[in-house]
């Protein structure tokens, strides 16, 4: 179980001029600008659930998963894992979290695969009955038995990935805390290791923690949210409930002929948002509102539409609705 | 037709401002080691047949700690080269291909990058540190008088000598940085050649005090013009007409190690294309 | 003994790795010998130009050079990885996977690298001892012998130590490189009697940083029964004991104080 309370962290910046002539001036004088990264977050994780933590570059998901692993300390605000702070009890947690930074390996580079997971062995202190349990479970669900005696420097990267994923699991941990666990990999790969991700959690009620930028992995994995935005919550909640809360909100992607723009179209009703998306005609609208039925008349007879995708709304448009609504309600108020 | 190289010009001195405070501690372990030497050269003299007053090899004590202080201060100024580890780099990275399409030459972009460098390392530490140097060691009697007419030939001469110190070192490094295409031990090709550099040099000790051979073979190499000339210069040391043949030396020297540094990047770019590394 | 077990596992490990490049080990070899033959030769030809050095002679010089080795090959063969930290892997946010293990850091990053290197410099260094000694008609009495050994091993505890202390410095400033090299360059000067140095650097190298104490001193005793062999074990070790003691306090303080980057 994971407490995070009023969790805050303030980074101090360095100012640097740019080219030549900031470089000079930063010779004579060093300015520090305040960054709020995490600002009074509070949630709490409870065991075996996976928690999807989404937000754009710079929202803060780094930050916070390394405070709750103990790399990184709070500037106010707590973290507690398994009734632990983390960052004051950084031994006795680690026993219990295993970790992945998508774009660092925690592998040693030179050596076959397996040589590091036995050096990861006596480090956590697994039986060989354990071990040899996880190997063959990993093996399995990770398929990284046929490059287990080929050094990591030659893997690929999706093979690298399951491998790094594999060592964060070795142990057993009771919590894992995946930091992009899918950024740069093939459709195939990803789907791997998200069945991997499942199978832990089914098997062992293994908690995740997991950012991503990748919407699939987040429809297929979790089944709670939480969405940041420059440091500070701004949904936290099942994935189902954020998608109710815009309605039943469905797109309509057209063919059309070349003629019919989206700001001449001619228009049904307000409630249709049109716009042009690699050459297509793209019909946003809530079908509580609006029926189906009625778009799917407009669209052949007004927009003289030749093929046709109906789809429900994605995760993705909902955050960046949520965005919006956000930096519109921000300029509002300024 | 040269303009293009003018980006790395620039990227050279941004780089050795922004680690102004490296170069800086880098000075500190500089003065320690000075200090060494120093020591250990005014036990070599007290504990000589004539005394303190004895001349080794053509040198005073006053020469010879005058000699170390500016070798030693012409070596941090000029020999700040990162281009063995930036070719290091590149190949390591695999980021060498981007060099081979693009219409500038890979040898250029390190010239331009180590030129932009040895500017600023000049104009930033290089005027500061040699002004302290010569002022010091003039007070302390130990330099004669830099009288000046005279001594502003010899400046020039220094100037240019140590422009030619400079662009060996960078071809050197470069040949060496290229030899990292065969091994990946660039730590110890890199110490290879620091050593080679800084004992046939005469950073190390004056070649005069080689066994005579040895001493006749190395003032033929490029190293004695990289370090041991134009401190020998700026010293007054070597009259003009000496001074001249060191510079005609180096200039020779720099043409036939570019030439070789083509050749041997040509087959070492062929072995990779050969490998698809 | 868990940490015994540990330590030889990850030491098995480092080894596989070094054995990945076994044509970088012979260069870097080649050039370590190669550098330390020119600065010997340098010592020799300044000694052909002058009697003696400031009483010492040309065998009596090799002898200390050679012995000024011992240590630093001894620390050299366990403490490499801290070179690392002090200049680029807190830097550059790489010692993050230590601070997620279960294990002290400080132990993870001795067990990172075994530098086989080191065996190079022990066997030069006794190889020029051996070959000075038999130039030298000294007296070697089992005191004498017992300071060099206690020299060679506690210099290297001592040296680790300044090592450790210094590198620790890289958890508050991110670099600490430099720093831990103009501490550590202070042993070239051991590589000379301390009779060629005016009185006030003769006292740093003994008192603040001791490379004159485990490496000048016992070298002094051998040759020419300057000081009371017992004495001088007694006052290296406790001096290692101390700067032991204070590297792990240092080492301690700071890596409290260690934070990842933030994005």
């Amino acid at each position: 179980m994971i407490e995070v309370k009023e969790l805050t962290k303030v980074f101090r910046k360095p100012i640097r001029g740019e080219g030549l002539s900031g470089m000079v001036k930063t010779l004579f004088s060093r300015k520090y600008e305040e960054v709020r990264a995490v600002d009074g977050i509070s949630f709490t994780v409870p065991d075996g659930e996976i928690v999807g933590y989404i937000g754009a570059n710079g929202a803060g998901k780094s930050t916070t998963i390394k405070m709750m692993c103990g790399i990184l300390t709070p500037t106010s605000g707590s973290v507690l894992v398994d009734g632990l702070e983390p960052y004051r009890k950084r031994r006795q947690v680690a026993q219990n979290i295993g970790v992945v930074f998508g774009q660092k390996t925690q592998l040693w580079w030179d050596i076959p695969l397996i040589e590091s997971f036995k050096v990861l062995k006596e480090i956590y202190q697994i039986s060989d009955a354990d071990y040899k349990e996880r190997m063959a479970f990993l093996g399995e669900v990770l398929d990284i038995t046929r490059f287990l005696s080929q050094p990591v420097r030659t893997l690929s990267l999706g093979e690298r990935m399951r491998a790094d994923l594999a060592a964060s699991m070795l142990h057993n941990p009771r919590i894992l805390f995946l930091d992009e666990p899918t950024i740069g990999l093939d459709v195939l790969v990803k789907e791997k290791i998200r069945q991997a991700i499942h199978a832990l959690n089914r098997t062992y009620g293994t908690t995740v923690v997991l950012t991503t930028h990748d919407m699939t992995d987040i429809e297929d994995l979790c089944s709670r949210i939480i969405l940041l935005e420059k440091g500070s919550i701004l949904y936290d909640g099942p994935l189902t409930s954020l998608k109710n809360r815009f309605g039943n909100l469905k797109t309509l992607t057209l063919t059309v002929p070349a003629e019919i723009r989206a700001e001449t179209a001619p228009v049904l009703s307000e409630e249709i948002a049109l716009a042009e998306e690699d050459g297509r005609l793209v019909l946003r609208f809530d079908a509580d509102k609006i029926a189906l039925e009625q778009v799917i008349q407009y669209a052949f007879r007004d927009l003289r539409a030749m093929d046709m995708k109906i789809a429900d709304i994605s995760i993705g448009d909902v955050v960046k609705t949520i965005l919006e609504q956000q930096e519109a309600e921000h300029a509002e108020k300024v | 037709m040269l303009k293009k190289y003018k980006p790395f010009l620039r990227a050279g001195a941004i780089d050795t401002m922004a680690y102004r405070f490296n170069i800086l501690m880098w000075a500190l372990i500089t003065v320690f080691e000075v200090a060494c030497l120093v020591f250990l050269w005014l036990a070599v003299y007290r504990s000589s047949a004539g005394g303190m007053d004895a001349e080794i090899h053509g040198f005073t004590y006053r020469e010879m700690i005058s000699y170390v202080v500016l070798t030693t201060v012409f070596g941090f100024i000029t020999f700040n080269n990162d281009t063995l580890w930036n070719i290091n780099n590149d190949i390591r990275k695999g980021t060498v291909g981007n060099y081979l399409i693009k219409p500038i030459s890979y040898r250029g972009k390190f010239a331009a990058t180590s030129l932009g460098s040895l500017l600023t390392m000049t104009v930033m530490f290089g005027v500061p540190f040699y002004t302290a140097a010569l002022v010091t060691l003039r007070a302390l009697g130990f330099l004669p008088d830099l009288n000046f007419p005279g001594f502003f030939a010899h400046l020039v001469l220094f100037l240019i000598s140590g422009l030619c110190a400079s662009l060996l070192n960078d071809v050197i490094a470069y040949i060496f940085g290229v030899l990292c295409f065969y091994t990946t031990a660039a730590w110890g090709l890199n110490s290879l050649k620091t050593t080679v550099i800084s004992f046939l040099s005469g950073t190390l000790l004056p070649l005069a005090f080689f066994p005579a051979g040895l001493r006749e073979l190395v003032s033929w190499m490029p190293f004695a013009g990289m370090s041991q000339n134009p401190v020998l210069i700026l010293m007054m040391k070597y009259d003009l007409a000496e001074s001249l043949r060191c510079v005609a030396l180096s200039t020779a020297w720099i043409v036939v190690l570019e030439l070789f540094a083509k050749l041997l990047f040509s087959h070492a770019v062929r072995k990779v294309t050969v490998q698809g590394g | 003994m868990r940490y015994v077990h540990l330590y030889f596992t990850c030491i098995k490990r480092s080894m596989i790795s070094r054995l990945e490049y076994k044509k970088d080990t012979v260069v870097a070899l080649f050039s370590f010998f190669f550098s330390n033959f020119c600065s010997l030769a340098a010592i020799y030809f300044i000694l052909q130009a002058i009697p003696a050095l400031a009483g010492y002679s040309l065998y009596e010089v090799g002898f200390f050079y050679g012995f000024s080795m011992l240590p630093i090959a001894l620390d050299h063969l366990f403490s490499d990885e801290f070179w690392l930290v002090a200049y680029r892997r807190v830097k550059e946010g790489d010692m993050d996977m230590l601070f997620l293990r279960p294990v002290p850091v400080m132990f993870q990053v001795f067990a990172e690298t075994f530098q086989p290197e080191g065996f190079g410099e022990l066997i030069l260094g006794v190889a020029l001892i051996a070959v000075c000694s038999a130039n030298l008609t000294v007296k070697v009495t089992f005191g004498a012998v017992a300071v060099l050994c206690v020299g060679a091993v506690f210099g290297a505890v001592i040296i680790t130590s300044l090592k450790v202390a210094m590198a620790a410095l890289a958890f508050i400033f991110k670099r600490s490189g430099p720093l831990l090299q103009v501490i550590y360059n202070f042993s070239s000067y051991a590589k000379y009697p301390l009779a060629i140095y005016p009185a006030l650097v003769r006292a740093l190298l003994i008192f603040v940083l001791p490379f004159g104490l485990f490496i000048s001193l016992p070298v002094d005793t051998l040759l020419h029964g300057a000081h009371n062999p017992w004495l001088l074990c007694g006052a290296i070790i406790g001096c290692a004991a101390v700067f032991f003691a204070l590297a792990v306090w240092v080492w301690t303080a700071c890596e409290r104080r260690y934070e990842s980057t933030g994005s």
